[in-house]
């Protein structure tokens, strides 16, 4: 019998994780002392607070709600291609559609769902599929062939395929996929909002800095930052984590 | 006869998209409750040959006499699910065939016993060492009760003790359950000491050169004169055929 031999974590990757998670936490710590010296010297005086904090809740809600949707969208279309066995055959074609600026698309979303909120989500789920839907293809595309071959063999065929094999398999492009697809979908947000310029951070920042009021955009700035941060720290670090522990080779 | 191949080839594209014949015109059978192992260089297309056998790739040519229902395999680079701990690594095929969670755990815990590991269950692969995760891999081809158990080059990435207990393993196993297994290898005494027959390959594009009938007793002493014998025989015919 051979006893239990955890692996110990790779050191290599250990120290690296760790310095990162030091670099993050400097920074943040140098951003919030930024933002509690400007306070204290009285920079955000005239900001408006309560009309900052509605506009920020408004496009995070944008962008959870815009992230579902992309999340749902991106991995259901990766998986059925990755089970189609169409990866090599439609790969080109998505990276051609990816490249178009999606900002040049902006006119049609408008055209047809007018300056709502519809539009503004719908647009930055057109920016946030494409890095899930890449990732996960990546993953199915680079999988060791003996592991799909042992689901294959061991059951996982047909429309089993999806749920036994394809997704767990994704689960950690999922997770590097939200993370690239949100980056860009608060750019695609606000973006969206800055030109609609109906409610949200965009059109609080763009009437703010139309007033010459531009401490209202940088307090915004601070707490957007504190809400990426905090989601990282909370969220997707643990995830991130978890996920490389246990799809360790 | 658990299985037949008769004239099978097989192509493939390589990486520049050109035709390559890995293998040409196979023939041998494996008679049921058999131990065969095959042997050859690297680029024998040992392990295309065992992908063509299992159905997972298509022949060019030839006929395939599958005398079998259930087949399983144990893989060099283990291939378990990265995301499943070791007691549901071993009951997959078993919740793939709708086995109630409860039966299935039973039978993975016993599995997990028989090779070893029963301690292990709630460890991920990430969290085993090379030989822990060869025997999660034979405890889940074990699991769903295979008639056909096939084992491409199952011993190359252990170290030589590791190697040896779960070739012991493997031979009580073979005995306990009387199954047919085909074993892909490149040592020659690993073959003759678990073999009844030895399939000889050549390789560019793989092909049968020769196939020996091991008939030494068992269990094998492999520190007879016999045994050694057998090994400078099976070593001079293949430096011969290639």
């Amino acid at each position: 019998m051979i006893r239990s031999v955890a692996r110990p974590q790779d050191s290599a990757w250990h120290r690296a994780h760790i310095t990162r998670r030091r670099r993050t936490w400097i920074i943040m710590t140098g951003v919030i002392c930024a933002a509690l010296v400007l306070a204290a010297f009285g920079y955000f005086g005239t900001v408006g607070w309560t009309a900052l904090g509605e506009a920020i809740i408004r496009t995070t809600y944008r962008l959870v709600l815009a992230y579902g949707i992309a999340l749902v969208f991106g991995v259901s279309i990766a998986l059925l291609v990755g089970w189609f066995s169409l990866t090599d055959a439609l790969f080109p074609i998505f990276d051609v559609l990816q490249n178009i600026p999606s900002f040049a698309l902006i006119p049609f979303f408008i055209y047809f769902l007018g300056y709502t909120d519809w539009m503004i989500i719908l647009f930055a789920v057109s920016s946030i599929t494409w890095p899930i839907l890449f990732a996960v293809l990546a993953a199915i595309k680079g999988a060791h062939k003996d592991l799909s071959d042992a689901a294959t063999i061991f059951g996982a065929r047909g429309w089993r395929r999806i749920p036994y094999y394809l997704a767990p398999l994704s689960y950690p492009a999922i997770l590097t996929g939200s993370i690239v697809g949100i980056a860009i979908g608060w750019e695609s947000v606000i973006g969206a909002e800055i030109i609609a310029n109906t409610s949200g951070f965009g059109a609080f920042i763009k009437t703010a800095s139309a007033s010459g009021i531009n401490q209202a955009a940088i307090a915004g700035m601070f707490v957007i930052l504190i809400i990426v941060f905090v989601t990282n720290r909370l969220i997707w670090a643990p995830l991130l984590v978890e996920s490389s522990k246990r799809y360790a080779e | 006869m658990a299985l037949a191949l008769s004239r099978v080839s097989a192509r493939f594209d390589d990486a520049a998209a050109r035709e390559v014949s890995v293998l040409k015109e196979i023939s041998f059978s494996v008679s049921t409750g058999e131990f065969v192992s095959i042997i050859g260089p690297s680029g024998a297309g040992k392990s295309t040959l065992m992908r063509v056998i299992l159905g997972l790739m298509k022949p060019e040519s030839g006929t395939i006499v599958r005398n079998f229902s259930k087949p399983a395999m144990v893989f060099q680079n283990y291939a378990l699910f990265p995301w499943l701990s070791a007691i549901d690594n071993v009951a997959f095929g078993l919740r793939m065939e709708e086995m109630s969670r409860k039966e299935r755990e039973q039978i993975a815990r016993e599995k997990l016993k028989e090779v070893g590991l029963a301690h292990l269950e709630k460890h991920y692969p990430a969290m085993l060492s090379g030989g822990q995760r060869q025997r999660i891999g034979l405890a889940r081809a074990l699991a769903i009760s295979p008639d056909l158990l096939i084992m491409d080059e199952p011993f190359s990435n252990l170290d030589t003790i590791t190697a040896e207990a779960l070739k012991a393993d493997l031979l009580k196993i073979w005995r306990t359950y009387g199954m047919t297994i085909l074993m892909v290898n490149h040592l020659i005494p690993d073959a003759i000491e678990l073999s009844d027959q030895i399939i000889v390959m050549g390789a560019h594009p793989g092909c049968v050169k020769k196939i020996i009938s091991i008939d030494l007793t068992r269990p094998r002493d492999t520190r007879s004169e016999k045994f050694f014998k057998q090994v400078d025989r099976l070593t001079e015919d293949i430096r011969t055929i290639s």
